[in-house]
């Protein structure tokens, strides 16, 4: 039973996706709130398995709750909400720790099915986003403190696959294709995206760290 | 200068004796003859017009006494001086020669200009009553002996005298020779690259041909052979000086004279001419009457700069005139010289007995002014040259801010432009596209005209027009490929959940032009109905979409397996209707395809806008 938590400030909305999740049989609801705060303690309080928040909220931005499931329960999947699915939105998202993003306007049906997609490993990606992830590993201009070895000596933490499976992408080619081309199935495909979403996160946040220690501040 | 010449032998050493009275015979005997030989008296100088007319087949020889250094006086060379002995000779001390200078003879002709200064051996020397004679060479035809006063004394005391002569007379002769036929070369490269410098032309050869002239000085032996022809140089550069420089004068007071200038030219080749027709015999002749001749024109060379100096009165102007007063003055002075002229001879006994030549040092000065002359000119050009190429300098720099500013201005104005064309476009978004849809459904939902569903799809239809605007609209996104995907991605999923299996081909080549972002938006409204009507209409199981370039613009395929049974319906029909109007609005067609395997939408569109304001809006984008 995948137990799911709900962050969203219109009624009318959180009615659609309270109703989306209650009607598969696979998922629990745990708690539907409407502000940041309350979705902060929630998510300490249940520890779901999933968490579904939209970005406009009235007391903290929906980016903040991203981050604080993040950095205190890792193995929350975060599925962020966007009104048009811009790129911007969801990129500053996805750097916050989601794995997913979801359409305001989705069917119940396409709801769901993002759901299990998330939890089944897969993320979906369009090719602004798969332009603004590119171009957010190459325009790291600082090279990592040499007190993290992890990243010492390289310029981008991708692979050539993940590189490769996001240029294609940013070309406007299909999963489908994508799949051909690298001979992977297009379920591969999705998993390497959500890899690559987590990649992003960790390295926004590594940035983050490198920038505030130049700051004096860590 | 010269002044303190001919008085310095007299008073700078009392011990110096001037010999003026001697014993003169007419003999070519090689040794001095015998004392009983029939010596008459004559006194030095001797020579000049006095013997003019009268042959000279003779050398001469003259005889004369001097008491030698008292006995108790400190031992001290001595020494015999003339300052000039043009013809040569030999010098005898009490019966012995003590020294000779080269003569004319068969092969070589002489003419000494230089002083000499023979040594007396103190061994010959007597302390009482010394004899001295010398023998003047026989004269070549035409030549007028002349035999200067002599000087006897202590070699010190006539030495500077002798040195002094020796410079004025030689040394600044070859001097001058070699500047002047440097000068010219210099000058007359100088013209050769620019021939419209004709004053260049005229000093250059006006240098050189002094050059030519001075030689005189400095040539003393010559073969017989060249003889004739080296006379004719010297009366050409001569003549040809004193012409070129009145036409200098002239071209310099701006006054062109053509046939003046050809007179004056003929007149320089005249003399030249008359020796080279006549012989040697002719040169007395050309001497007196051709030279006397170039009097005139120097004179009125004088006439031309006072008359330019009175018309420019610039201090260039005067400096012409002021220079050529002196050698003008010498010319004639050197004439009146060479021909004993008897006024300038009784007025100036002593000056005139040492025959010292003005002409050539008036004719350096005269030179070094044309010289002067012609460097500020130049040097006058070059500054105004570089204040031409200043000013234009300026000017250019202004006319370059100028076009800066104007730029500028354009780039403002283009920038405000394209602001408000951007702005415009988003309010013709809103206003044709998403605004009349809401009201248009307004309207009907309140005549109750519309259900739930209806009202559900028409919202759905607003807010997938807004999507397709923010994608295509989007700042900072140049590769239109990325839009397009951002598009299809979003249809993939809504084809997929209502079962159709969809497909893309994107054939577009790399570096291929771009589509500007509202040619797109148009483009993917276009797409956008298709797959809508595809969706709602044509129940097909299966959509294949294809973009690739089509002569200068894009063509994008829409093919579905759709059941051709169900008729256009009439919203269908409105859509293609739209469909078609944007495609041809892009400048492009719209061609729609049915059959019983399903429906085909071909739209066509230009890259670059057909109107000039879509040119604009290319631009900006």
């Amino acid at each position: 039973m995948t137990r799911v938590l709900i962050v969203e400030d219109e009624p009318e909305f959180m009615r659609r996706f309270s109703s989306a999740v209650l009607n598969d049989p696979a998922f629990s609801l745990v708690a539907a709130v409407s502000t940041g705060l309350a979705a902060n303690a929630m998510l300490d309080l249940q520890r779901p398995d999933v968490l579904l928040v939209d970005l406009g909220l009235p007391d903290v931005s929906g980016v903040e709750v991203i981050r604080y499931a993040a950095s205190r329960h890792p193995k929350c999947e975060v599925l962020v909400v966007t009104m048009f699915g811009d790129d911007a939105h969801v990129v500053a998202a996805i750097e916050a720790g989601a794995t997913g993003y979801l359409l305001k306007d989705a069917s119940e049906e396409r709801i769901a099915a993002s759901i299990h997609e998330l939890c089944a490993g897969g993320s979906p990606i369009n090719p602004g986003i798969a332009r603004r992830v590119l171009a957010r590993f190459r325009l790291a201009p600082k090279p990592p403190p040499p007190s993290e070895p992890g990243l010492a000596g390289e310029r981008s933490p991708l692979t050539a696959r993940e590189t490769e499976l996001l240029r294609l992408t940013a070309k406007g080619f299909t999963f489908d294709t994508i799949g051909q081309v690298m001979e992977i199935s297009p379920h591969t495909v999705v998993a390497h995206v959500k890899k690559i979403y987590r990649k992003l996160a960790v390295h926004s946040r590594s940035e983050a760290v490198y920038e505030a220690s130049q700051m004096g501040l860590l | 200068m010269a002044l303190a010449l001919p008085c310095a032998a007299a008073q700078a050493a009392p011990a110096v004796m001037v010999i003026d009275r001697v014993q003169r015979l007419a003999s070519n005997e090689r040794a001095p003859p015998d004392a009983e030989r029939a010596w008459l008296p004559a006194s030095l100088p001797d020579g000049g017009a006095a013997n003019r007319d009268r042959p000279q087949p003779e050398s001469v020889w003259y005889r004369m006494v001097f008491n030698g250094p008292p006995a108790d006086a400190p031992p001290a060379s001595w020494a015999v001086y003339l300052p000039f002995f043009y013809d040569g000779g030999s010098f005898w001390l009490n019966g012995l020669q003590v020294a000779s200078v080269p003569e004319s003879s068969a092969t070589v002709q002489v003419r000494w200009e230089r002083p000499h200064l023979v040594n007396l051996p103190a061994a010959l020397l007597r302390s009482g009553e010394n004899a001295l004679a010398i023998r003047a060479a026989a004269l070549p035809a035409g030549n007028v002996r002349r035999m200067p006063r002599v000087s006897i004394g202590p070699l010190d005391a006539l030495q500077p005298t002798y040195d002094r002569r020796m410079f004025w007379a030689r040394t600044l002769p070859q001097i001058t020779t070699a500047v002047c036929l440097l000068m010219a070369g210099f000058v007359l490269f100088i013209w050769w690259r620019r021939r419209s410098e004709m004053l260049y032309g005229l000093f250059g050869i006006t240098a050189a041909l002094w050059g030519i002239r001075t030689l005189t000085f400095v040539i003393e032996q010559m073969p017989v052979a060249q003889w004739h022809l080296w006379r004719m140089a010297y009366l050409g550069a001569t003549g040809g000086f004193v012409v070129l420089m009145a036409i200098f004068a002239l071209r310099f007071a701006g006054i062109r004279r053509p046939w003046i200038e050809r007179g004056l030219l003929l007149y320089a080749l005249v003399g030249p001419l008359w020796l080279g027709l006549q012989g040697r015999a002719a040169e007395p002749f050309i001497n007196r009457f051709w030279s006397a001749g170039l009097i005139p024109v120097g004179l009125s060379v004088l006439g031309v700069s006072l008359y330019n100096l009175l018309r420019q009165r610039t201090w260039a102007a005067a400096l012409l005139p002021a220079a050529l007063v002196f050698p003008v003055v010498a010319g004639v002075h050197d004439y009146l010289l060479a021909w004993d002229v008897v006024p300038l001879m009784a007025a100036l006994p002593h000056w005139t007995e040492q025959r010292i030549f003005l002409l050539h040092h008036g004719a350096n000065l005269l030179l070094l002014v044309m010289g002067g002359l012609l460097t500020v000119r130049f040097v006058r050009a070059l500054s105004a040259l570089e204040q031409l190429n200043f000013t234009l300098e300026a000017r250019v720099a202004d006319r370059e801010r100028h076009l800066a500013a104007n730029f500028s201005r354009m780039a403002t104005l283009q920038q405000q432009h394209a602001a408000a064309q951007e702005r415009q476009l988003i309010m013709r978004e809103i206003h044709d596209g998403l605004g009349s849809r809401l009201f248009t459904s307004l309207s009907r939902v309140e005549r109750g005209d519309m259900d739930e569903a209806q009202i559900a799809e028409a919202l759905r239809d607003c807010i997938g027009d807004m999507r397709l605007a923010l994608d295509a609209l989007t700042p900072g996104e140049e590769d239109f490929r990325v839009v397009l995907g951002n598009f299809l991605f979003r249809w993939q999923e809504q084809l997929e959940d209502a079962g159709v299996r969809s497909a893309w081909t994107i054939d577009w080549p790399e570096g291929a032009p771009p589509l500007a972002p509202q040619r797109l938006l148009q483009l993917l409204r276009i797409m956008q109905e298709a797959f809508t009507n595809v969706l709602k209409h044509a129940q097909a199981t299966q959509l294949h979409m294809a973009l690739r370039p089509w002569a200068g613009g894009v063509e994008v395929e829409v093919q579905d397996d759709g059941r051709s049974a169900v008729a256009p319906q009439r919203h269908g029909g409105r859509g293609l209707a739209n469909m078609r109007a944007r495609a041809t609005q892009l400048g492009g067609e719209l061609i729609f395809e049915r059959s019983d395997r399903g429906t085909r939408v071909l739209a066509r569109v230009p890259v670059v806008a057909p109107s000039s304001t879509g040119l604009a809006l290319q631009t900006i984008a």
